[in-house]
C-alpha cells in the first residue's frame, strides 16, 4: 500500500533533486527501507505525507553530504520524459523546451538547501507553509531561500541565452 | 545599488507579496531599467517552466524491489508477534525482575559481602549434608548389629524343647 501510494511521488523528488535517474531509484529504495524503520515513530496526528517528505528531505541532504553527488552530471532533461504534450505553436515549445533544459541542469548549481526548496515549492507545487513544515523551518527563512533560488535560476538562464543566441 | 535591492525583491513581488508602497517602488525601477525587467521576465519563466517539469516515472524493477522490502518486513513482523502476546506478559514481569535482582547483584556494593555469605551457606550446608551422611553409616552398622543379634538369639531359642544336637 505504501509503495502504490508514495513511491511514485518519493522517486520523482529524489529524480529532481539528484537529477540522476539510477541515483534516484537507489534512493528510493533506501528512504523506504528507512520508511519501514521510522513507522513506529509516526505520529497519528500528523500529516502522513509531510512527515514522510521529511524524512526524504532529510535522508537525500544527508546523502548529499555524504557523496557530493553535484559533481556529477544531471541526466539529459529529455532522456526519462514521454511525449508530453507542448503548445500548439512548435516555435514557443521549442523555446519552452529550452528553457526547461537550462533550469534542469541550473539545478546542480543550487546549494542543497536552496535546491530542496524550490524543488518542493516550484517543482512539487507546495504552498509556502507546506514546505516550511516538511523542511522545519520558519516559513521566512523558506522565503528568503525559494527567493534566492529564483533569482540564481533566473541569471542562469540569462546568462545561457546570451552564451546561446548572443542575445 | 539599486539594482540588486530591487533584483531582491522581485521574487515577493512576483508572489504579490509586496506591500503597496514597495510595490510602486519597484514598479518604478522596472519601468527606467530595462536590465531588471528582464530579470522579473525571466523569474517568470522560470517559475512557470519548473511547475511544468513532468513527472517521470520509475522503473518496474524499482517496484519489483520496494514490494520485495514491504514483503519482507510484514514477515519480520509477523514472525516477531508473538512477542507482544498478552499471555507471554507475566514471564517477561518475572524476567525484568529477575534482571532486576540479578544486575543489584552484580553492580551494587555489596557483591562481596553476598558472596561471602552464600559460600558460608553453602559450607554449612555441605557439613552438614556430611554429618548427615555419617549419622546414616552410624545407624546402618547398628542395624546390621541388631540384625544379627536377633539371628543368633532365635538360633538360641528352641520353641519344641528339643535338644539341639
Amino acid at each position: 500500500m505504501l509503495v502504490d501510494m508514495y513511491s511514485k511521488k518519493v522517486f520523482n523528488m529524489a529524480y529532481q533533486f539528484s537529477g540522476s535517474y539510477q541515483e534516484a531509484e537507489d534512493l528510493t529504495q533506501d528512504i523506504f527501507l528507512k520508511l519501514y524503520h521510522q513507522l513506529g515513530k509516526y505520529d497519528f496526528e500528523k500529516n502522513f505525507t509531510a512527515w514522510l517528505l521529511t524524512l526524504v528531505k532529510n535522508y537525500m541532504i544527508d546523502a548529499y553530504r555524504r557523496t557530493k553527488w553535484e559533481k556529477r552530471q544531471r541526466d539529459d532533461f529529455e532522456k526519462h520524459v514521454h511525449a508530453v504534450s507542448g503548445p500548439d505553436n512548435p516555435e514557443t515549445g521549442l523555446w519552452e523546451g529550452e528553457n526547461k533544459k537550462i533550469l534542469w541542469q541550473g539545478l546542480n548549481e543550487l546549494s542543497p538547501d536552496v535546491r530542496m526548496a524550490i524543488v518542493l515549492k516550484e517543482i512539487q507545487g507546495k504552498k509556502y507553509e507546506e514546505a516550511a513544515e516538511i523542511l522545519g523551518l520558519p516559513i521566512g527563512t523558506v522565503k528568503s531561500r525559494i527567493n534566492r533560488g529564483r533569482l540564481q535560476l533566473a541569471k542562469i538562464l540569462r546568462d545561457k541565452k546570451e552564451k546561446i543566441y548572443g542575445l | 545599488m539599486a539594482c540588486e535591492k530591487i533584483q531582491g525583491l522581485l521574487s515577493p513581488y512576483l508572489d504579490g507579496e509586496l506591500t503597496p508602497e514597495a510595490k510602486a517602488e519597484v514598479d518604478a525601477h522596472l519601468s527606467s531599467c530595462p536590465e531588471c525587467a528582464e530579470l522579473l521576465s525571466l523569474l517568470r519563466i522560470a517559475t512557470d517552466s519548473l511547475a511544468s517539469f513532468p513527472e517521470v516515472e520509475p522503473s518496474r524493477d524499482l517496484k519489483a524491489k520496494l514490494y520485495a522490502i514491504q514483503a519482507r518486513k510484514k514477515k519480520l513482523r509477523s514472525s516477531l508477534d508473538f512477542l507482544v502476546k498478552p499471555s507471554l506478559q507475566p514471564v517477561f514481569a518475572a524476567a525484568t525482575v529477575l534482571l532486576i535482582i540479578f544486575s543489584f547483584y552484580m553492580f551494587g556494593p555489596y557483591k562481596k559481602d553476598i558472596d561471602k555469605s552464600v559460600n558460608r551457606q553453602i559450607h554449612h550446608g555441605y557439613s552438614q549434608l556430611e554429618k548427615l551422611y555419617a549419622k546414616a553409616g552410624s545407624v546402618t552398622d547398628s542395624l546390621g548389629a541388631t540384625a544379627e543379634n536377633i539371628l543368633v538369639s532365635l538360633k538360641k531359642i528352641n520353641p519344641l524343647g528339643k535338644n539341639e544336637e
